[in-house]
């Protein structure tokens, strides 16, 4: 079905299904560094138990791909932005999501996990109880190509963390293909696959789907995908709110992202036109993937929440 | 999502070598046999061929181990060589190759080396040929590099348009001496990006392709470059040089390849490369035409079945697999292995030694 240009007239069935709002950040909540206008009075509004529309208020979390923060990396920047309200266990990280993939799988805790990606995703794994090694520090190093010299890696990582990495460089990508290629079982996990992202207000930058497509091509193998458009961290968020899914509303500005994962999981869908997908993207006839809804910016929904 | 190889042209794979009698075997889907001649013959001591159960994909004709040399060497006009694995490994020379080398030249075969690395130049290669004591002209070197450079040639890139490298010095070097403007190479690997509120990279308007290699000095930066160049500027090419996974930097262990810098593009980019390099017919093709050899009268020799062997199939060439690179006996007959080469040997020097027992 053709999505629908969120309006004065669907917009109170939308708002009257749901009991949760699922936000994306990366262009929905922010741009780089920069809140997007009218998000906090929209997300108050959300909230409020005393709305024209609504006496309870809705749930409202944050479902993010960038694994470059930790969830609580991630309320500080909510905090540091004027949205004080946003407490850590609101939000969904793809870093998260990895240390909790190794954790509902029984990673054993005497096994390593590298880290390609953000200090995020290394201090999601240790809240978890796990070791990581790499991360950012391994941004300084070099490698070394002599004929008596071997490149050494640790035999005993059985995991491969790949995500958003602005420090990616060859040594990481060669200590990780070794674990992958030469440790018996070692997983290779992707937080998510995105190819862009806006990493700063004025201009689209590559995305994770960089950093594992390079690993895929040496090492030859797929990885095992926990953020968007994957469902695994639908799991956590039923558990959260004991609602189904078809009573949730995933509010995103990517389409083989935020509005699959939406769609892969039961949820309602409305995209947003303010970040990497414009309207011409949206209705081109080459693109398969149609939201519910859609409207240029969340805070489209304060000026319908306000509309007689 | 992953799609490794791009050919740039397709020839049909031939199964029959040649028409000459030949030590092989006919391909009849499942069946596996010794040698015969257009019929199903019974073996003299009255045997029954050994039959397996036919399935219903056909199986790729297994590789024979080589064991008359001669009859390989006089059958083709011109061996094309790999050098990791096949010539040298690391810097060190693999045992019996200069006197190989002499005796296929002596009787008059066309010698021609064909690599996938492209941190080199032909010039470049020709001075390693030269260091370790081999004959070789840097005329008969293809390196990837060379055929990056060679490709936009034979498309007319406009001069005035300019080349993004992400790779290291050859590729340089070639574009150079093809008389293109470049941009980029291993001296990007030093810049640094701040990602915060107001930073916008530039990147220039007028690179019409981005060439994709294997690089040492890979960043962040050199991949948002090319990103915007392939997304933004109109029409600009996205080749590789090539896609291997890993390679043998160093004899003693493997290294992540071009295949992961090209991968990186991919991802972010969300479009394939057109490749250049092995198993790419490009290089094939444009010798074959430089030195107007016909493919059926060349032999492929390698070490590597998905690049090596899949490019000379893939060329219509006779192949033949040495083991002193890459690939061990146990992989080539592994039953996940779906490329089989016409023959298999340890080291191109067997083609002194079987051809001597034979005498």
């Amino acid at each position: 079905m053709a999505p629908k240009l969120l309006s004065s007239t669907n917009f109170k069935s939308l708002f009257n299904s749901v009991d949760t709002f699922l936000f994306d950040c990366d262009g929905v909540i922010w741009k780089g560094d920069t809140l997007i206008d009218g998000v906090s009075h929209t997300l108050d509004l959300l909230r409020s138990k005393a709305s024209s529309l609504s006496h309870s208020g809705k749930n409202i979390v944050f479902v993010t791909n960038n694994s470059m923060k930790s969830r609580r990396q991630y309320a500080e920047k909510f905090r540091s932005l004027g949205l004080t309200s946003v407490t850590q266990d609101e939000i969904f990280s793809s870093s998260f999501a990895a240390a909790m993939y190794l954790k509902a799988n029984n990673f054993p805790k005497d096994k390593k996990v590298y880290v390609i990606g953000g200090e995020g995703i290394l201090e999601e794994l240790h809240l978890a109880g796990f070791t990581g090694l790499g991360g950012p520090e391994d941004g300084e190093k070099k490698a070394q190509w002599k004929s008596n010299s071997l490149f050494q890696h640790d035999k005993t990582v059985g995991a491969v963390v790949v995500g958003l990495d602005p420090n990616i460089n060859y040594y990481k990508l060669q200590y990780g293909t070794l674990c992958v290629r030469e440790n018996p079982g070692c997983l290779f996990i992707a937080t998510n696959r995105d190819a862009v992202g806006h990493m700063t207000d004025l201009q689209e930058w590559p995305g994770a789907g960089c950093m594992v497509a390079a690993m895929c091509g040496s090492t030859e193998r797929e990885p095992i995908v926990v953020g968007k458009p994957a469902t695994f961290m639908m799991d956590f968020l039923i558990q959260k709110f004991g609602t189904e899914t078809s009573r949730m509303c995933m509010v995103g500005d990517r389409l083989d992202t935020d509005v699959l994962f939406g769609q892969n999981a039961g949820c309602k869908t409305l995209l947003v036109l303010s970040g990497c997908t414009s309207e011409s993207n949206l209705l081109d006839e080459n693109n398969k993937i149609e939201p519910d809804y859609y409207t240029s910016m969340v805070s489209d929904i304060t000026k319908l929440m306000d509309s007689p | 999502m992953l799609n490794r190889t791009t050919l740039v042209s397709s020839s049909s794979v031939s199964l029959l070598p040649n028409s000459k009698p030949f030590f092989s075997v006919k391909a009849f889907s499942g069946f596996r046999s010794s040698s015969f001649s257009g019929g199903f013959i019974r073996r003299i001591d009255h045997k029954p061929l050994r039959v397996m159960t036919p399935n219903l994909t056909p199986r790729a004709m297994a590789a024979q181990q080589l064991e008359n040399a001669d009859q390989l060497i006089d059958s083709v006009e011109t061996f094309i060589f790999d050098c990791d694995g096949v010539i040298w490994k690391g810097d060190k020379l693999i045992e019996g190759v200069p006197e190989t080398l002499d005796m296929l030249r002596a009787k008059g075969k066309r010698l021609v080396f064909v690599t996938n690395n492209s941190t080199k130049s032909r010039k470049q290669y020709g001075k390693k040929f030269e260091t370790l004591g081999l004959n070789v002209n840097e005329e008969e070197i293809f390196a990837s590099s060379f055929a990056a450079a060679a490709y936009l040639q034979s498309i007319n890139f406009p001069k005035d348009k300019k080349v993004y490298v992400i790779g290291e010095e050859g590729i340089l070097k070639e574009l150079d001496l093809a008389g293109f403007q470049y941009l980029g190479g291993p001296d990007d690997g030093k810049k640094q990006i701040e990602l915060k509120p107001g930073f916008l990279m530039e990147h220039d308007n007028d690179v019409g392709a981005v060439v994709v290699g294997f690089d040492r000095y890979f960043n962040y930066y050199k991949i948002q470059y090319g990103t915007l160049c392939i997304r933004e500027n109109p029409g600009c090419l996205f080749i590789a040089t090539n896609r291997d996974a890993v390679t043998h930097l160093t004899d003693a262990q493997e290294w992540a390849g071009g295949g992961s810098m090209v991968g990186a593009l991919v991802g972010s980019c969300q479009r394939e490369p057109l490749v250049v390099g092995k198993p790419s017919t490009f290089m094939m093709d444009y010798l074959a035409d430089k030195f107007g050899i016909e493919k059926s009268q060349i032999c492929m020799v390698g070490d590597r079945l998905d690049t090596d062997i899949l490019f000379g199939q893939n060329g219509g060439c006779k192949t033949l697999l040495v083991l002193s690179g890459v690939t061990s006996i146990s992989m080539l007959e592994s039953p996940e292995n779906k490329i089989q080469p016409d023959f298999y040997t340890s080291k191109i020097s067997d083609f002194l030694s079987l051809k001597a027992a034979n005498v």
